[in-house]
């Protein structure tokens, strides 16, 4: 993540060059709300709300039973399909591990059709096949994330330690064991690493799903809100997705990295 | 791996039989559920295949293509001028980076691509910018963190070689510092053109009244699912023809060329 080792150069620096940067980088912050706010006085509230109105509406995302059910929702599905979608991309990824035929299926075929079909095209045709539904919406999430899956745990087994592997063999035969006991443990930075990725695209990509294959969550409240013309919905929306990715990072994916790197 | 007789089958790898069989097997799939489901919800491989051919010989069409690729080629244009710009302030005046590192790249790394298309259409109306802006903003921080990415592995040794041969600073870096990032500009502008895919149908259906994601919206609400598939098999075979035909050799004769200096 962009900022773990950020503050690096900035730490080894002087005090004083610490404490400048600190002021520019808050500076900033504070300098767009100030903008925002300036700028909502001049514009019409239905192109630019003013930021406490659409705090106010954020707050509502996230105490208000109804506007609650549909952040809920959202936050289910997201997790529900970045952890199908790891499982279908880790099966395609290891299939051809074992039996190399398999190869050109997976890395030729199934894994460039998937890397290029466009999200919106998953999110139409989903509609027409399932009609609108909680399963179209994970479908198509699990659609668009599936390649990103497969293509980060595909590189963490090409670049897995083969004299590792060899010594397991000569320790068993048993496949399963060499599985779990050799292969998984060296492959998990690797799915952390598609874990992060898919949990990123879900939120910034995957979401069109919501906006088309859904009557609920927070996909569905932006599309809502922009057409009945309720912009401080569309921005806290917005803002709350932003809320939500990092929470997500430093709650659950920042730990899960440190442990798999230890 | 496929050097003996068993990993071979009428002198054709086993590996490539497999995958043309497999496509073989798809093809036959999509033909045999195209009979089965009514033609709203799949359209079979012949019908989409003449609906294609009225699609390329359709000026009108193709136009939409146009608009799609433009909207594309700038917004990929935009965002690594923007995406280089900042990592590039970020590096050389260290105050700055933690406001780009720690504030602008998490927060556009954040921010959802329909959100920016949304408030995109707010602000912009249905036009080409809304389109460009929306693509660009979900592009930046790519550009950003990999340009970044690109900086921080610099060959210091290398800078400070030109230095002691008395490169000048502008010289220094247009000879050795750019030179050096080939690879990893590359590598940004292959992953934008990945993404921008992804995202430019979304925001040219959400946003525009041109493109290939405008064209999808009007088959949607016609119900012409032909169109449908054309589009998105356009789509597929454009977007795997440029990558495995145009940035694929030049990233491996770049890495090449570049990376093992």
């Amino acid at each position: 993540m962009p900022t773990a080792d950020l503050p690096k150069p900035v730490a080894a620096a002087h005090p004083r060059q610490r404490l400048l940067a600190r002021l520019l980088a808050d500076g900033l912050v504070v300098a767009v709300v100030l903008g925002w706010w300036a700028m909502a006085k001049a514009l019409p509230a239905n192109i630019l709300p003013t930021p406490a109105a659409v705090a106010e509406e954020i707050w509502l995302l996230f105490t208000d039973r109804v506007y609650l059910g549909h952040t809920a929702v959202s936050v289910l599905r997201v997790v529900l399909s970045v952890i199908l979608a790891l499982l279908i991309g880790g099966l395609l990824a290891i299939w051809p591990a074992n039996q190399r035929w398999a190869r050109g299926i997976v890395h030729e075929r199934i894994k460039p059709f998937l890397n290029s079909f466009p999200s919106i095209g998953w999110a139409i045709l989903a509609v027409i096949w399932f009609k609108v539904s909680d399963f179209t919406a994970i479908f198509v999430q699990v659609a668009i994330l599936v390649p990103f899956c497969l293509i980060n745990i595909s590189e963490g087994l090409k670049e897995l330690d083969r004299e590792a592997l060899e010594m397991g063999r000569s320790f068993t035969r048993s496949r399963v064991k060499i599985f779990v006991r050799i292969t998984l443990p060296l492959l998990l930075p690797y799915i952390v690493g598609a874990l992060r990725i898919a949990y990123g695209v879900a939120w910034k990509i995957a979401l069109v799903s919501e906006l088309f294959g859904t009557g609920t969550g927070i996909g569905y409240l932006m599309g809502e809100a922009q057409q009945s013309a309720k912009p401080a919905l569309l921005y806290a929306c917005c803002f709350a997705i932003v809320l939500i990715f990092f929470a997500g990072e430093k709650l659950v994916l920042d730990p899960l990295s440190r442990r798999v790197r230890r | 791996m496929t050097g003996g007789r068993a990993a071979r089958l009428g002198g054709m790898p086993r590996e490539r039989v497999a995958a043309h069989a497999f496509t073989l097997l798809a093809l036959a799939a999509w033909a045999y559920a195209a009979t089965q489901v009514p033609p709203i919800a799949l359209a079979g491989p012949w019908t989409t295949a003449k609906a294609l051919w009225a699609f390329v010989t359709d000026a009108n069409q193709l136009a939409h293509m146009g608009y799609s690729l433009m909207h594309v080629g700038v917004a990929i244009a935009i965002s690594f001028l923007v995406g280089s710009a900042l990592a590039f302030l970020a590096h050389y005046v260290p105050v700055t980076a933690l406001m780009i590192h720690g504030r602008i790249s998490p927060f556009l790394n954040a921010f959802s691509g329909i959100g920016w298309a949304l408030l995109a259409l707010m602000w912009f109306g249905a036009t080409h910018t809304t389109v460009i802006f929306a693509i660009s903003m979900v592009l930046i921080p790519f550009a950003l963190v990999n340009m970044k990415e690109g900086l921080a592995t610099l060959d210091r040794e290398l800078i400070e070689m030109g230095r002691s041969f008395g490169r000048m600073g502008a010289k220094r870096f247009l000879r050795i510092t750019v030179p050096s990032l080939y690879p990893f500009m590359f590598a940004t502008l292959r992953i934008s053109f990945g993404v921008a895919w992804k995202v430019a149908l979304t925001a040219e259906l959400i946003g525009g009244g041109s493109g290939f994601g405008y064209l999808f919206d009007l088959a949607r609400q016609d119900y012409r699912t032909p169109i449908l598939f054309v589009v998105i098999l356009l789509i597929i075979v454009f977007v795997y023809c440029a990558d495995r035909f145009g940035f694929e050799p030049v990233q491996r004769r770049l890495q090449h060329h570049y990376a093992n200096r």
